[in-house]
């Protein structure tokens, strides 16, 4: 069934391309024609006729997409120029003993200086092919640095908390019976809390693997806004019970079109951050109004706040702030800048600001979805 | 204590003893199987009345023992799978698993899955068939009214139909396909989306903002919870 469509549709753009370029033919001949019929009213000689219409034929090289318009268009044109401007005018026979050298000429002048063109146009077409060839082979390298580096980077930053865990554990098993209940109470929650930063990384490395050609792979439906943000707002609720975020939605729909697991982690991945970056007794305020053809997410805390001159490059992969959080821990430097790719990605734009008093606002926007009811 | 037995299917160990020490804790009666032929064997054998299901397990595919087990008994079954694989997810969910949870895991979310279940079970042994109730949600099957806290509600027909598949299955996870077949019958195209949007507005008609009664599972589909 898709193969008997896509051959459809080939022969229909073929279709379209020969109609294009038929009628481009036609136009340039007929306005050459019309405008020689001007220069005979005022008595110009032939030969300003005759460059008419090889002009006319250079045209049609430059504009169709085949040699043959070239070749078709300059016998038209010698044929036109007969009918309408050799004495007898309105008749193919010509009198005159020049005419026969004059058209031949012509023929061959025309066709010459349209090979020419086209040759030029292809030479043209072939450069930027090479050149987007030359930039994709860069991407591609690119693509293939950033991979690696992630893959340093990663290797690096998980060994730390899995020193952490593996170490504290195998202090349980050897000296479990000597350690007192608080000092074991300590390595429970060290082994859970490091755990936890360690099912966050994974959640978000997963998600960049889905990153190609700087594009994230997206399955896109239209989705109810209002269940990204629960369905966030519950993660970040599970994972820091202690924060509260107050949530501001609108009492309407909101369709938006969007891939939602990946929405839902951009929202955990902002929000995380305003948990990191804020004290444990401030709220963290999450907004969504609706602007035009988007709708605008807004996440905002008080916490620190980032410095100016950081702005620009915390979307930039593997960057991490100079101030720290509040479990002094950085992360891997993959948050934001997997939000800024899944946003762009979705056609919306992410940006950051500063709240008043103190504290970062982020916001994102995505496109709004159309829904027909089946009802 | 509860007496409650529940057949825990992991070949993983270290999550099987993490599964089995949070039952134990919470005074639930277990037994485990690694492989999938010796979870459909116990499951004959010993009847459990709740069970846990890996859905990655070395010999047969867990969503075929779903099928197999499904074929004698109405056991409600909680699948446990990672969260890359939503497609699982949802093919288990079709052949009649009743709940998921995704890896990695916390204790809490395991034995809220198991409440949900229990009420199920008690809640199913003898309902009456005219009249469905359930917290503040009330629905008269022979008039075709729903009630909340005694005020009628004005439902179109498809939020109707909606609402009673959700009643009818209240504690299950039913997909998006699932409901879209029950609701339309016939498949058309969107029709994903304009069940979110007809979700959306039944749930404010219920006045369930906070989704208490109706669960979205993101990507995968709906669930009515029993209060």
């Amino acid at each position: 069934m898709s193969i008997f469509k896509n051959g459809k549709s080939v022969s229909k753009s073929a279709a379209f391309a020969l109609l294009k370029d038929l009628s481009v033919c036609l136009l340039v001949l007929t306005g050459a024609t019309l405008l020689g019929c001007i220069f005979k009213a005022f008595h110009l000689a032939d030969a300003d006729i005759i460059l008419l219409y090889i002009i006319a034929v250079l045209v049609i090289s430059i504009f169709t997409s085949k040699i043959h318009y070239c070749l078709i268009s300059s016998v038209i044109g010698v044929v036109l120029f007969n009918y309408f401007f050799t004495y007898p005018e309105f008749s193919l026979s010509a009198h005159g003993a020049g005419y026969p050298v004059t058209f031949v000429t012509m023929f061959i002048t025309a066709l010459i200086a349209g090979t020419l063109a086209n040759q030029l146009k292809r030479n043209i077409l072939i450069a930027e092919q090479n050149a987007r060839e030359k930039e994709e082979a860069a991407l591609l390298a690119q693509n293939e640095q950033l991979r690696a580096n992630m893959l340093r980077s990663i290797s690096h930053d998980l060994r730390t908390p899995l020193t952490s865990i593996s170490g504290n554990a195998s202090t349980l098993i050897s000296n479990g019976n000597t350690l007192d209940e608080s000092a074991k109470n300590q390595i429970y929650t060290d082994i859970y809390s490091e755990s936890m930063w360690l099912i966050e990384m994974v959640e978000n490395l997963l998600y960049s693997t889905r990153i190609e050609d700087g594009k994230m792979q997206l399955t896109i439906t239209v989705e109810i806004l209002d269940d990204i943000v629960r369905e966030a707002v519950k993660h970040v609720e599970r994972t820091h019970p202690k924060r509260s975020i107050k949530v501001d939605m609108h009492d309407e729909i909101v369709p938006v079109k969007a891939d939602a697991s990946l929405i839902v982690q951009v929202i955990v991945n902002l929000c995380d951050n305003a948990v990191k970056y804020s004290a444990d007794d401030t709220d963290i305020y999450l907004s969504v109004s609706r602007e035009r053809e988007f709708a605008v997410i807004t996440v905002s805390d008080n916490g620190i706040g980032i410095p100016e001159e950081e702005k620009e490059k915390v979307f930039d992969m593997f960057f991490t702030g100079s101030r720290r959080s509040s479990d002094s821990r950085s992360g891997l430097g993959l948050g934001l800048a997997l939000c800024k790719s899944i946003i762009s990605s979705h056609g919306g734009t992410i940006s950051i600001s500063e709240n008043t008093p103190t504290g970062t606002i982020v916001s994102f926007t995505l496109p709004i979805g159309e829904v027909d009811l089946n009802e | 204590m509860n007496e409650y037995l529940v057949l825990v299917v992991e070949d993983d160990k270290p999550i099987r003893n993490l599964i089995t020490t949070t039952l134990k804790m919470n005074g639930y009666r277990f037994i485990t199987a690694g492989r999938g032929d010796e979870a459909i064997m116990l499951s004959a054998s010993h009847k459990p009345d709740i069970i846990i299901l890996d859905l990655g397990l070395p010999d047969i595919d867990g969503v075929d023992v779903i099928g197999s087990i499904r074929a004698w008994s109405d056991v409600p079954i909680i699948i446990v799978s990672a969260r890359s694989d939503d497609k699982d997810k949802i093919t288990a969910l079709d052949k009649g698993a009743d709940d998921y949870l995704t890896k990695p895991f916390s204790v809490e979310e395991l034995l809220a899955r198991l409440r949900v279940i229990q009420r199920r079970i008690i809640k199913s042994e003898n309902g009456p068939l005219t009249e469905f109730v359930n917290g503040r949600l009330r629905i008269d099957y022979i008039s075709n009214c729903v009630y909340t806290d005694g005020e009628e509600l004005h439902l179109t027909p498809i939020e109707y139909k909606l609402l009673c598949l959700l009643a009818k299955n209240a504690g299950k996870v039913l997909t998006h396909k699932y409901i879209i077949q029950s609701v339309w019958g016939n498949p058309v195209e969107n029709s994903e989306s304009s069940l979110r949007v007809f979700m959306a507005t039944l749930r404010k008609k219920l006045n369930d903002s906070n989704q208490a009664l109706i669960q979205t599972h993101i990507g995968i589909g709906y669930r009515m919870m029993k209060l």
